[in-house]
């Protein structure tokens, strides 16, 4: 009887050990576990979520971060009320949104927006109306290139050049053609620094733009056969580039290529979706550490998104960058008098973060004073092996001459030397 | 030509009799628009000025159909054209809004006179084909050279963040922008009412009856036909220039193919015969997707009513919501007339 008492505790020690490993309880802000009831702090978000793909991860995410932070004592008592907003990829519908949120509803801030649009089209009303947006996914020059915009993402440009520059020093790629959107500030953006990264180097690139409303992947297809690359870098939002790799496979490209790709392609669910075919071949840039990683913050991201994300939302990672813009908001908010959270407050709070660290970012996550902002410019490369992903680098910084203003404003700012 | 100018010429709201009348619903409408800044949202303005916008396009789209019965699939690529010169004059010399904005209108008439070179042989499907391959053309075209952001050289354009274009100097905020967008819409209506109670109005009337009459009354068929496409375009490029104003800058997804065909499709539904027809086009091109968006559901599930309207309006309203409209207050005044 004794044995089985043991054998019986030892089983239930074991399950829960493992049932631990496999998912920590959620923590976030005061993890208290009270229900925030006091006047709600409106934030917002601008999502492309319907349009030619999904881009709607990091809402989910920071929306998921904001149930956890509600029904765990709020901002000292007072919950978030998270409007997320749905651009279409349109630029008419994106300045719609944008100022519905911005003047009609009054958010004091926006967190985890993702967007091939918005940033383009609001950056101008965020300045002028100075409310900050601490975005998730930015797809476009104008997030890193405002005064009113940061993320924790590095973005296309950032993601294509340090895929090239893995792909130059580990594959010996000579040439590489980049297929991407025709979005210039997305696609081209990022295509045209990494030619440049080429051309500095002695080497060859080209761009292969696509129009992601009518995208034809056979003929990007056959336009990467007669570009005389010997590498492909695929750089468009997930969708596109699993159905542009799926052509590449019906034609059986696989070794006449070297495989990589910017950050899109970093999603738990794309294994699955392109199969075998590709395993030990497609190398993908992550703008930010492993989605499976075992640090505090990464544990805790996939615990919060177990419990207060849809089973269906994407854990990849524009999803993290959702995580930590809306972590980082809150961290800042929180350290403001309750009774005075207002739009002026909280764009002061969140300019003054400064040297966040996390195991989910390479380097430190800070906001500041300046026309511009680009904190993530190191990033990691990781190579699809059967069922899902494993890292083939450590943290690299890019590089890129886009960098020097950026650096130049860490210098000022004592983050760099 | 009297006679064909009052039959097929005038709107009809010339059926409703008395002066005052013919007047009261466009002034009733202009007082509403107006008095929309009031409501003091900032998304439904933003929604109302793009409804004021393609209320001018699609008065361009109607004229041609209504007028000379032809089908332009291409007027949201015209509306590009005429977005393209504004915003490049507006980067490279910073000249008055109002001088670019007559500028861009001026340039997308000369495309709708070249666009009009197969319209004087072709008629029907055919016509419209070569609009749709004329707005496929466009939407290739500027997605390679892009709409000017700032940059330099001929395409203005540059990799990079965008720099804002001016607004007028009298509209800056969005309120006075959206005033200045229902005044130039007042003003193509005025050009359009001018055109057709005048000589192209009446040789219009008559060439859609028949060319070859038109023709035996001494009509230039040619020269009204081309100048309809250029009054046409001329009024899709100006508000390709309001809508460049509107965002401070414009974007080559604004100008997709289906765009064009779906503004014509639901200037048939709102009614291409009546004055207010193309208000009721602008209302459900950007106001129905704006509100479905608003209650949470799917923009695009604005495409299945639409597609409904279309066969509603082809079966049953030939002349569309506004001729529906109109039939009804017809009626009502009948009604309270014989009553008094």
């Amino acid at each position: 009887m004794k044995k089985i008492a043991v054998y019986s505790a030892s089983l239930v020690g074991a399950f829960m050990m493992m049932t631990g490993g496999a998912m920590a309880a959620p923590s976030c802000g005061l993890s208290n576990g009270q229900k925030a009831n006091g006047e709600p702090i409106k934030v917002g978000a601008i999502v492309g979520q319907t349009g030619p793909d999904d881009f709607s991860s990091s809402g989910d995410a920071a929306q998921a971060f904001f149930k956890c932070i509600n029904a765990n004592g709020g901002v000292n008592g007072r919950p978030i009320e998270f409007t997320m907003e749905d651009d279409q990829w349109n630029p008419e519908v994106a300045a719609q949104v944008g100022n519905k949120l911005v003047k009609d509803v009054g958010v004091v801030a926006l967190v985890g927006s993702g967007s091939f649009v918005d940033m383009a089209v609001n950056a101008k009303l965020y300045a002028d109306e100075g409310v900050m947006s601490m975005a998730g996914a930015c797809a476009i020059s104008d997030c890193y290139e405002s005064s009113n915009i940061v993320t924790a993402a590095g973005g296309p440009l950032i993601s294509s050049v340090g895929a090239a520059q893995w792909a130059v020093a580990h594959q010996g790629a000579k040439n590489i053609v980049c297929v991407t959107t025709n979005i210039p500030t997305s696609g081209i953006y990022g295509c045209s620094w990494m030619q440049k990264f080429m051309e500095n180097k002695g080497l060859e690139a080209s761009i292969i733009p696509l129009d992601p409303a009518s995208a034809d992947m056979n003929s990007a297809v056959l336009e990467t056969i007669a570009s005389g690359a010997d590498t492909v870098l695929v750089n468009m939002p997930g969708g596109m580039a699993a159905a542009f790799l799926k052509v590449a496979e019906e034609q059986d490209l696989r070794d006449n290529f070297k495989w990589i790709s910017s950050t899109p392609l970093y999603d738990a669910d794309i294994p699955a979706a392109l199969g075998k075919y590709w395993t030990g071949v497609l190398t993908v840039n992550a703008e930010l550490n492993p989605i499976d990683g075992t640090g505090p913050d990464t544990t805790n991201w996939r615990a919060i998104m177990e419990t207060y994300a849809n089973e269906g939302d994407p854990r990849d990672t524009f999803s993290q960058a959702g995580y930590l813009a809306a972590k980082y908001f809150v961290e800042a908010v929180l350290k403001l008098d309750p009774a005075d959270i207002n739009r002026a407050s909280v764009t002061k709070a969140i300019q003054a973060i400064s040297g966040k660290t996390s195991d989910m970012m390479c380097g430190p996550y800070y906001v500041g004073l300046a026309d511009r902002h680009l904190p993530n410019h190191a990033n990691i490369m990781m190579q699809l092996v059967d069922g899902g992903f494993k890292q083939v680098s450590e943290c690299t910084q890019v590089d890129t001459e886009y960098l020097a203003p950026y650096l130049a404003i860490e210098k000022e700012m004592g983050i760099s030397n | 030509m009297k006679n064909y100018g009052e039959k097929y010429g005038h709107f009809e709201m010339n059926q409703i009799s008395g002066q005052w009348r013919r007047w009261l619903a466009p002034i009733i409408i202009l007082i509403v628009a107006l008095s929309i800044p009031a409501m003091g949202s900032a998304l439904w303005l933003k929604v109302f000025t793009s409804v004021a916008i393609y209320t001018i396009t699609a008065l361009g789209i109607s004229l041609l159909y209504r007028r000379l019965g032809q089908v332009s699939l291409a007027h949201v690529a015209l509306m590009g054209c005429g977005g393209w010169v504004t915003l490049r004059l507006s980067h490279a010399f910073h000249l008055p809004f109002e001088f670019q904005l007559f500028a861009g209108g001026v340039f997308t008439a000369i495309v709708g006179m070249v666009l009009a070179y197969p319209a004087l042989r072709m008629r029907g499907l055919y016509l419209a084909l070569v609009t749709l391959m004329a707005a496929g053309g466009f939407s290739i075209l500027i997605g390679i050279i892009q709409f000017p952001n700032g940059g330099d050289g001929f395409a203005g354009y540059a990799i990079t963040a965008i720099t804002h274009m001016e607004r007028p100097y009298l509209a800056q905020s969005d309120e006075a922008f959206f005033v200045y967008c229902i005044m130039i819409a007042v003003l193509a209506y005025a050009l359009v009412y001018a055109h057709e109670h005048a000589k192209p109005g009446r040789a219009w009337a008559l060439i859609r009856r028949s060319e070859a009459s038109a023709m035996a009354a001494g009509i230039n068929v040619t020269f009204y036909k081309v100048w309809g496409f250029a009054l046409s375009g001329f009024l899709a490029g100006i508000a390709g220039g309001l809508l460049a104003g509107s965002l401070q800058f414009l974007d080559a997804r604004s100008f997709p193919v289906g765009e064009s065909v779906m503004i014509f499709a639901l200037t048939v539904v709102g009614g291409a015969w009546h004055w207010f027809g193309a208000i009721i086009a602008a209302l459900l091109f950007r106001l129905m997707p704006a509100l479905l968006n608003d209650w949470g559901v799917s923009g695009d599930a604005a495409f299945i009513f639409f597609g409904a309207a279309l066969m509603h309006a082809l079966a049953t309203a030939p002349k569309g919501i506004a001729g529906q409209i109109a039939g009804l207050a017809s009626r009502l005044m009948k009604s309270g007339d014989r009553h008094d």
